[in-house]
């Protein structure tokens, strides 16, 4: 293990650890653009400059592996002026319009310029002139005068996704990041370009324009979008959600997420959500809701009621709902599988075909409880009209449920339905409890390999959504506590004005 | 908590008090009346007081020489907006020069405080703040200006043009 000091800090690293990483272990700040950590180095922005003891001239940190003994910094005048020389060069082309670019807020050339730079710029000739909103394919938006050509967007396609569509055309200031002709970027994986680009120059289609990004908070969660359950970071404010974000976790999904992951906000805002408990389409209270069902529980047959379950809710949640089942010895619980074809596919990066987040959380709980009854005798007993009251915890993330609308006719065959659902459903009719959503509840997931992953609530979408641990404690002990009062809604006063001290 | 005031002797004594002071009003009324360009108040609406060209009344958004909006949807304006009346929803235009436009734009005049901050975090000099302050409603929603009032009202005559030319700026490489 080589010893190094950085800024005068000993630290010690790991064998073959690159200079620009130990500098972050120190804690020490260092400026970049191109070097990424889970890319390859390209060592082509030239701003993470360091002087090294006996080395005469200025190395890049990125390109150069810590040996023991160094002793490295970056706080002399000649690293500062290489570095605010360096980013002169940067923003030569750059074009000064960082209140349309939507990166503005968390674009590494503002904060680097702040840090680094404050000069005037000495440039007396006109700036090159590029292509401006080039579409790159169905998700991203490129901007080729604000890139300012670190190709961490040519090597992620190059390494990561693997599909080769990006790459740097043109010489000198001329020079352009484009794809081929014919090919556009449009891979699973393509928006992650648009977090990796430390600039604005490539926006995803999605979230362009949408929200100045200091308007929004950010808290981390697990994604729901499938069983790799990746960690991300969710970005909203007051009127919902906006945008999801990957989270470093080396255990799970490195830097990185799928596109379709960063879908999974669309099935938690409110527009698309239940918003008040209905029977047969008619609002009632929570507290009304609740006691239909529980009427509903205690004068149907035992034998007659049915529940079916899906693996996108928490641990917690299945352990008291189902618990609550087995003690009134309702014993028909049935595990609804969306894709049973696809069920163990995996594209060999993230993308898995089990889209439920705690699948393998569900069938402990089950296996636990003794429930472990097959689909085919739900669907024959139904057909037979045995069962009258059907409950389904139904999913939330609805798009990777292409067969909603037949299962939602087959349980209407059944006299009565109970939907704890998230989404809005048009075809239910009858009644309905708005559940919470992966966002407003804390919990664990349990993935594909068995990993356990506690999560904390974010936000609250839906005031009068409860979950299953809300609803069995009220079944049990006849108190509904819902915590469903966020920061925000507290806050009388101007909510964008308390934060805006900190930018 | 309330202060209780025990009478006093002297304050049976009230008359001494309302002479002088009625003394006083019938002094400044008579000075009014035989001195009229000295007095303070105005007979608005009939008179009217002239404020500096420099008065912060409600907002102009300007417009471009083809009269479209100058506005860029940056949303510093309500950004620095401290009463947060600024509502702004951004969509992408159609000419890839200009980007960004503002398709809603809505300044809730009630809530204003008439600060100017918005003025000055405007980077195109888009959002000014106009001589006018007389604008009675009828309603809450007469208060809410839209683009159209906001731009096109008629006292605008056609909007008011900004003295930022973006062909200008963008031949010196902005």
């Amino acid at each position: 293990m080589p010893k190094c000091n950085i800024n005068g800090k000993e630290i010690e690293v790991k064998e073959g650890t690159r200079l620009i990483d130990a500098f972050k272990e120190a804690g020490e700040d260092i400026a970049h653009y191109c070097y990424h950590p889970g890319l390859s180095v390209a060592g082509c922005c030239r701003l993470c400059m360091v002087e090294i003891e006996g080395n005469p001239r200025l190395q890049i940190a990125c390109n150069t592996t810590v040996q023991d003994g160094m002793s490295v910094s970056n706080e002399s005048p000649a690293v500062k002026d290489a570095v605010k020389w360096g980013l002169d060069f940067h923003l030569i082309n750059h074009p000064l319009d960082c209140p349309i670019c939507d990166q503005a807020g968390e674009c590494e050339l503002q904060i680097q310029y702040m840090k680094f730079g404050k000069y005037d710029s000495e440039m007396a000739e006109p700036k090159v002139k590029k292509h401006k909103v080039v579409d790159l394919g169905p998700k991203i938006v490129l901007d080729t005068e604000r890139c300012i050509l670190c190709s961490r967007c040519v090597r992620f396609t190059d390494e990561v996704s693997k599909t080769h569509e990006l790459g740097i055309f043109n010489r000198g200031d001329r020079s352009e990041i484009g794809t081929h002709e014919n090919k556009p970027l449009d891979n699973n994986y393509a928006i992650n370009t648009v977090d990796i680009c430390p600039v604005g120059a490539l926006t995803s289609k999605d979230f362009r324009f949408r929200q100045r990004v200091w308007y929004l908070k950010n808290s981390e969660t697990i994604c729901n979008g499938c069983s790799t359950g990746c960690s991300v970071k969710t970005y909203y404010n007051e009127e919902g959600l906006f945008r999801v974000k990957p989270v470093h976790n080396e255990d799970v999904n490195g830097y990185w997420m799928c596109d379709f992951g960063r879908d999974i906000y669309k099935y938690a805002n409110k527009e698309v959500r239940i918003q008040n408990p209905e029977l047969n389409s008619e609002d009632i209270t929570i507290d009304q809701a609740i006691t239909e069902f529980e009427s509903r529980l205690k004068s149907i047959d035992k034998s007659k009621t049915a529940v079916v379950v899906t693996g996108q809710q928490t641990v917690e949640e299945y352990e008291s709902f189902l618990g609550y089942l087995k003690e009134n010895s309702i014993n028909q619980v049935y595990h609804w599988i969306n894709n049973p074809d696809s069920f163990e596919d995996f594209d060999g990066l993230l993308i898995r075909g089990d889209k439920n987040p705690n699948t393998k959380g569900l069938l402990e709980v089950m296996d636990k409880n003794g429930f472990n009854k097959p689909w085919s005798e739900l669907t024959s007993k139904l057909e037979s009209n045995e069962i009258e009251h059907i409950i389904v915890v139904a999913p939330e993330n609805v798009e990777m449920y292409p067969d909603m609308d037949e299962k939602v006719q087959m349980f209407s065959k059944a006299k009565q339905l109970t939907w704890l659902g998230t989404v809005k459903n048009d075809n239910i009719n009858d009644l309905k409890i708005p559940m919470k959503s992966f966002v407003e509840k804390s919990g664990t997931f349990v993935n594909y390999e068995g990993r356990r992953q506690n999560f904390k609530k974010v936000t609250v979408i839906v005031k009068n959504a409860i979950c299953l641990t809300d609803m069995v404690s009220y079944l049990k002990n006849k108190t509904l506590e819902i915590d469903n009062s966020p920061e925000h809604y507290k806050r009388k006063m101007n909510y964008f004005t308390q934060v805006r001290g900190g930018l | 908590m309330s202060i209780v005031k025990k009478p006093s002797k002297t304050s049976n004594w009230y008359l001494p008090g309302i002479l002088s002071g009625m003394g006083f009003t019938f002094k400044t009324m008579i000075k009014n009346i035989f001195n009229r360009d000295k007095m303070p108040t105005l007979n608005y609406p009939e008179q009217k007081y002239n404020y500096s060209s420099r008065f912060k009344g409600n907002h102009v958004l300007t417009v471009k020489k083809d009269g479209s909006l100058r506005c860029t949807a940056c949303m510093l304006c309500a950004t620095a907006c401290p009463a947060d009346c600024i509502k702004i929803t951004a969509s992408e235009h159609e000419d890839p020069t200009v980007e960004k436009y503002p398709i809603n734009y809505e300044i809730d005049i009630l809530r204003c405080v008439f600060c100017g901050y918005c003025e000055e975090a405007c980077p195109v000099d888009a959002v000014r703040m106009g001589p006018e302050w007389q604008t009675p409603g009828l309603c809450g929603s007469d208060f809410n200006y839209d683009i159209q009032h906001l731009a096109y009202r008629p006292s605008l005559k056609g909007g008011a043009l900004s003295r930022v030319d973006e062909e200008e700026r963008h031949k010196s490489g902005i």
